[in-house]
Order: structure tokens, then sequence, then C-alpha cells
């Protein structure tokens, strides 16, 4: 059941990211909005408590089911226990006590990180946006390397069904950044199971506050335990200590192999509200009191993170060299990096690929983030994708006719490398791409016309300097505003009713 | 004697097989153009984009002058923009359709459809109508979105560019018709049948960045030329080219023209441009460099022109 729970949510994630022709619905975006950072970033108050209350209930279950990356942990470990004897594979753990000044002191710096309006730590410990660069990075080129193999084949054999496709997307910088994080996951499942999601982890330490009182709970019927110590052994979370028969609840996962690792059925999940008998009051009032704590404090957490994520941080932030063209609805860029955890989702559904994750070119608070590499793409006119599905909101939704006026840079045209300048040639490319012809051709020498930039016009979607032909240095290139604009919607020109009679030759 | 039946029946076998009833069926099927000699150029007006075909086919002689049984066909309209039909960005999906018919009724074995569009390949093709129209007729639409389709040939004529690399759909066919819409355009200045051969190749940059106008007429001298030029003026875009803005930019001028010479067609339907906005033979730099490497000639006057109106 449980399997069956986390396979269903799952699937559909890990597909969503490597589905590179958009087979699947647009929809599925929305199981990540249940997401826990993304829902803390998106001020999704609603989710959070959600969260919390099926966790004091029912205890971790978020870790085993919805998130992608514990269960993506969980098939590590199957793989890893496959073909070996139980006591090497499945039963390989021990009981090690709780790492508790570690993890709290993580969960402690996240959220100081998310509160200071600094996602850099954020990025590098959501659970979510870790499988997210995994997904993104490494599984979905293999799958479409695998793609273009097969549409191959198929080529040859007269179907055309599948169709070749390029990999624009992937960038040093996200390359390396998964693999980390793979490498990372492989190493501590393979040796201590789910350490990450105890230590690491900020979402997992942020619900076992409120898992350590779970009222459905793994628990001995001390009378039954024979000790064997196969509960012990087969717990992930290293959370089961068999010689005094106790299960931390906090660490647990609800992954339930305990339970079905136990002959003599000592071990299940009970109703145990409130455990220790003989501090009954105490416990009692400690929970009261840290569940409200928790309860009160969160939406708190959640405002001021929002908060100061959409004030534009005004004043002298240091600048780096050169600015990224930020994606349309993100705003500005402040408030795009304060709020962006680099799952790159935004990166995978992007159509025309033109989102890429950056290397260190924008600085280091950039890292990670998706920005607009004009170099051989841009942004189609009529498309909303990334702000659609950004689970975070950090790219807001736009409608079609909010998109076509949002203006994320200005194209700015240097004559002195234009062919037509320098080659006396026509060339036209920059306009001929330009959807609002902000880039117009206007009269040169002789026949020759030369490209001019209106402004007012340009939203800064990157057509004319995708296809620039002027290497290395293009001739017109997008200047990212830090802050978007608002450009004049189009205008409604009146269509004239044109009659002909004469075929003119 | 067993070699000598061998042969006996091979030369007749050989000479069965050259023997050509093209020019009979042709006669059988429409008399009265058959006594007339074929026209070098037809231009039909006032019709929808089916009906002006039919007529502008069957003014030239019929498909099957063109288009053989059991040849793998490519037709190349212009799927470069990511705009509906009505914008005329794009071939009119309709005569697409209304062609890759004809095609297949004349006994094509494969009749293929493609473009190397300029923005997104997939909304492209949709947005156009014209994937659906030619499945609809029973073609098929090939991708054109990845380098791996485009193999280099050599253009030993061209001035300026030796080589290209072209769709392989294009080296496999037997024949091939170039369906241009007749549209404004910011870099060429205007675009037609010459400027449509610019959606076969895979790098455009090369072209823009030496001397777009005559890298145009270099492409056309590769020595797989289409069979056809059809140049479809059902709607036709006269300002803010070749993207165009809006429905303004659009003059519904419901024609057509058809012609196997790519020069003259384009210096035709420059004059049907004037028609409508004011456009320079000079400027339109590829027709006259065309005519000097000999791929047609710009003369309407010494063509033999159908001029029809429905």
């Amino acid at each position: 059941m449980r399997v069956f729970l986390a396979i269903l949510f799952f699937a559909p994630i890990l597909l969503y990211f490597v589905d590179f022709a958009t087979v699947l619905p647009q929809g599925i975006h929305s199981l990540l909005h249940v997401q826990m950072i993304p829902a803390i970033l998106s001020g999704a108050v609603g989710i959070i408590v959600l969260q919390f209350v099926i966790a004091l209930f029912f205890g971790r279950i978020y870790c085993s089911v919805l998130c992608p990356a514990g269960v993506f942990q969980d098939m590590i470990n199957r793989v890893f226990c496959l073909g070996k004897k139980k006591s090497k594979g499945v039963r390989r753990f021990s009981y090690h006590k709780p790492p508790n000044i570690f993890r709290y002191g993580m969960l402690g710096l996240v959220l100081l990180s998310l509160l200071s309006g600094l996602t850099t730590l954020v990025v590098w410990f959501d659970p979510y946006s870790n499988f997210g660069r995994i997904a993104a990075n490494l599984f979905r080129p293999v799958v479409m390397w695998g793609n273009n193999l097969l549409a191959d084949v198929l080529m040859r054999m007269e179907n055309y069904s599948l169709y070749h496709v390029t990999i624009h997307t992937v960038t040093w910088a996200g390359l390396f950044s998964a693999a980390l994080i793979l490498l990372v996951l492989l190493v501590l499942t393979v040796f201590r199971g789910r350490l990450f999601c105890n230590t690491l982890c900020p979402v997992g330490t942020l619900l076992s506050l409120v898992s350590r009182y779970a009222f459905f709970r793994i628990t001995f019927k001390e009378q039954l335990c024979n000790r064997c110590g196969n509960c012990e052994r087969s717990c992930k979370a290293e959370a089961i200590d068999s010689k005094r028969m106790k299960v931390d609840a906090s660490r647990c996962v609800a992954c339930f192999n305990c339970t079905s690792s136990c002959t003599k059925q000592s071990l299940g999940y009970r109703f145990a509200p409130f455990p220790g008998v003989g501090k009954t009051t105490e416990s009692r009032r400690k929970f009261f009191a840290t569940g409200a704590g928790i309860a009160a404090s969160l939406p708190v957490v959640s405002a001021l993170a929002s908060s100061v994520e959409s004030s534009p941080v005004v004043g002298s932030s240091p600048r780096a060299p050169q600015l990224p063209v930020t994606p349309p609805g993100s705003m500005n860029l402040e408030r795009f990096k304060d709020q962006c955890t680099a799952c790159h989702l935004c990166v995978v559904r992007c159509p025309t690929q033109v989102l890429r994750p950056a290397g260190l070119q924008f600085g280091f608070d950039y890292l990670l983030r998706p920005y607009c590499a004009f170099k051989s793409s841009y942004c189609n006119y009529e498309c909303t994708v990334c702000g659609d599905v950004c689970p975070v909101q950090a790219i807001q939704r736009l409608t079609k006719e909010e998109k076509r006026t949002t203006q994320v840079g200005i194209a700015t045209f240097h004559i002195d490398r234009c062919i037509v300048y320098t080659e006396g040639t026509d060339c036209g490319a920059c306009s001929e791409h330009c959807p609002t012809q902000a880039v117009h051709m206007t009269p040169y020498e002789g026949t020759l016309t030369i490209p001019q930039v209106e402004p007012a016009l340009c939203i800064g979607c990157g057509g004319c300097e995708s296809i620039c032909p002027v290497n290395p240095l293009r001739a017109i290139l997008v200047v990212a505003n830090e802050e978007h604009q608002q450009v004049a919607p189009p205008e409604e020109e009146e269509v004239e009713e044109i009659k002909i009679d004469n075929f003119g030759f | 004697m067993k070699r000598r039946e061998f042969f006996k029946t091979g030369v007749m076998a050989g000479v069965a097989l050259s023997l050509n009833f093209d020019g009979l069926q042709a006669a059988l099927d429409s008399n009265a153009t058959a006594l007339e000699t074929a026209p070098d150029l037809v231009a039909v007006m006032g019709g929808e984009p089916e009906a002006m075909l039919d007529k502008a086919l069957e003014t030239l002689g019929g498909i099957g002058k063109y288009i053989k049984k059991g040849q793998k066909v490519v037709i190349k309209p212009n799927v470069g923009w990511d705009r509906t039909p009505e914008l005329a960005g794009n071939t009119n999906p309709l005569l697409i359709k209304a062609l890759v018919k004809r095609c297949l009724s004349a006994g094509a074995s494969k009749v293929t459809v493609f473009d190397h569009t300029c923005d997104d390949w997939l909304k492209c093709y949709k947005s156009s109508g014209i994937e659906a129209a030619v499945k609809e007729a029973g073609g098929i639409m090939l991708p054109g979105n990845d380098e791996k389709y485009y193999k280099s040939v050599a253009i030993p004529q061209g001035v300026k560019i030796k080589e290209a690399k072209i769709h392989e759909a294009l080296l496999e066919a037997d024949a091939w018709i170039n369906v241009p819409i007749l549209k404004n355009h910011g870099g060429a200045k205007f675009s037609c049948a010459m400027k449509n051969l610019m959606g076969i190749v895979w790098d455009r940059r090369v072209f823009h960045s030496n001397d777009l106008q005559q890298c145009i007429a270099d492409l056309c001298t590769w020595q797989k030329k289409p069979v056809l030029n059809i140049v479809d003026a059902y709607r036709m875009m006269h300002q803010n080219g070749p993207q165009g803005k809006s429905a303004a930019d659009v003059a519904t001028i419901r024609s057509l023209l058809a012609s196997p010479d790519i020069v003259a067609i384009d210096t035709a339907a420059l004059g049907l441009f004037n028609q409508v906005k004011k456009l320079d033979m000079a400027s339109v730099g590829h027709i006259g460099k065309g005519a000097s490497l000999k791929l047609g000639t710009t003369e309407l006057s010494t063509l033999n022109i159908k001029r029809i109106k429905l």
C-alpha cells in the first residue's frame, strides 16, 4: 500500500520532468505544489498546515510517499538490495542515536536563510529541488538520447512517430549539481539508509518536530517481542532501538519495513497518542506547547519569507558583471533570486529550451537559477509555460496578454558589428524574428535597409539576438531589466479591405 | 537457346519499360489543353485555394506531367512561424492539403512535407494548420528540427556558398514541389519561391552573413530543382513580414501562380505584390541574381503566360 501510494506520486513527477515532448498533461505540476519547501516559499499556508496535521496524525508519511527524493532513496535501496543476502541487504542497518544538534542546527540555518531572504541554502538542501535537478540534468538527457536512438531506428523503417530532439538545457553547473547530490544520496543510502532525511533535509527535520507526537505510530507489544532485532536491522531511518524496544517517532519515515520484518506481530502501526505513561502530563504539556508554537510560527515564517521576497531590495547590491535575463513573471532579479529554489522544472518544460541553469557567470547567488540563454534560442511570444508550472511561484503566472507586454530586457543594437554596415549586404535576420517589430528595418545606403530598435515596443524575448549571424559577439544583444517593465499592448491597427483586379504583370 | 531466349525477353522488357504513355494519358484526360502548347506560367485569381490549384494544374497539362507513378514526392511549404492561417505567415493549409491529394492520386508512392521552421517547430506545424492538413490528405509530416536530418551537399554553381546542409527527405526524393507564400520580408525585402528554399537548409546564419541576396540565388542552383513552383497568394502579408503582427498586415487577394521557372514566378509574384505595395525589382536582389545564374528569366514578355480569373 505504501509502495503503491509512493509510486502513485513519484511516477508522474519523474515522468513530468523527463517528458520532453509534452505528452503528459500540463496539470501534473499541481502535484508539486504540495511539496513542503515550495509551499512555504509560495506562502501556501493551507498546504503547510495540512502537512503538519497529517504528520501529527500519521507520522512522516510525507517522507515515504510525497517526497520524490525520499522515494528515490527507497528505490536506490531496493536496487542495492537486489540479489544480496538479507543481512547484507535489507537488514544491514543498526540503531543510531538521533543527531539532534546537527539536524536542528541545519533546520535553524535553513529557516534563517529563508527569513533573511537568501535561498542559497534552501537551494542546496530542499529535497524536492534536489530531486528536480537530478531528474532534469541526468535522467532527462538519458531519456532524450534513448528517444533519439529509437527515432533513428524507426526512421529507417519509415516510421515517423518519434522525432529527434536536441538537448540544449544541460549546462555544466546543472550537471555538476545533479551529479553531486546523486552521489550524496547514493552513498548515504547505501551506508546509512535515510540519513539524508534525518540530518540534512530541512523538511524531514521540520516534520520530525510534529511526528514525534504522532497519534498513529510504530510501537512494540513488549510481551510478544523475542528481541530478534530484525526490526532494528531493517529500519532505514536507524530509529529502532530493539534492545530497549523504543522507536524514535521523530525519525521514523513510516516505511513499515519493520512491521513486515517482525515475525511475532510485536511491532505494529497503532493508535498510541502521548506515549510515556509515567510522564503523561509533562509530555502532553510539551506537546501542546511545541504544537502551538510551530502552528503559530509557520504562517509567520511563511509570511515573513514572502514579504522579504516581494519587497524589491533597494540600494547597492554588489552587482555581478552582467545581469541575467530572468524569466517573464519573475518580476525582478532580487525577488527571483530570493524565491527560486532551482528545481529546474521551468527549464525542462520550456518549449524553446531558452531557460538554462546558470553557472557562476552571474555571481554565486544566481548559481543554478534559470536564465534566458539567447545564444541559440528565444522566448516564444505567446508562451507562459514557466510561470504556469513554477511550484514556488518564483515565476508568477501571466496571462498571454500580460506576457506579451512584459519587458524582461531591451535589445541594444551595435551598428559597428552589423552585417549591413560591415559587409554592405542585406541581412535583417533580427527584424525577421522580432514579434513586435520593435526591431525594424529602416532605409540605409542604396537599396539596403538596416535595423533600428524601438525600446518602447521591445519585450526582450531575444529573437533578434538568437538569430544574429555575427560571431562571436552578436550585433544585437538583449540587456536585462533588473526590474521587469510593462510595455504598451500592441496597437490595434485598422484592417483595410484591399481589393485588386489585375495581376500586375 | 536458353541464352537467346533470355536476351529476347530482356530486350522486350526494356522496350516495354521505356514506352511512356504519360503524354497519351494527359491528352486523353484533357482534350482541349493538350492541343495547345502548355504555358510557362499560369496565374489564377478569384477562387478558393483548391479550385485555383486545380485550374492551374489543368492549364499546365495535369499533375501527371510533373509527378510520376511510384515517385517519392516532397512538398516544401513555408511553415516558418507560429501563426494561424489568417495571419498569412505560412502557406495556406488548404492549398497544401489539396496538393498532397493530387500528388497521391497521380500515383506518388509517398508524399512528405517539412520545413525548417523559425519558431518552435511543433508550434509552427500546429498553428499553421499544415500538419493536420497533410495528415488528413494522407501525407507524412516530417520533422526538420534537428541538424541530424540535414546532409551536406555541394552547390558547385554557387557564387558565395559552395555547399549547404539540406534536409535528407529532399535528397531521397524523386521530385519536389516548392509551395511558398508570397509576402513582405524584412531581410530579403520579398519572400516567395526562391526565398522559400532557405527552409530546406540547416544553417541560415551563413546566408545572412555572406550576402543574403546572393546566397538565396546560389542555393537555387542546387542541381535537384523543384519540378514545379506554386505560389500561394490567397492571403498576402504586405508589411511587417515575414512574421507579421496582425491581420492589418494581410491583404486577401485570392491568387495563385504556378510555373517550373523559379525566377519567372518570383518576377510575376513581385508584379502582383506591387498591386498592393510598392517594391522595386532592384531591392529584391536575389531575383536578378537568379537570372544571372541562368535559373530562369525575368523577361515575362518572352514567356507563354496564362492569366485566368475565376
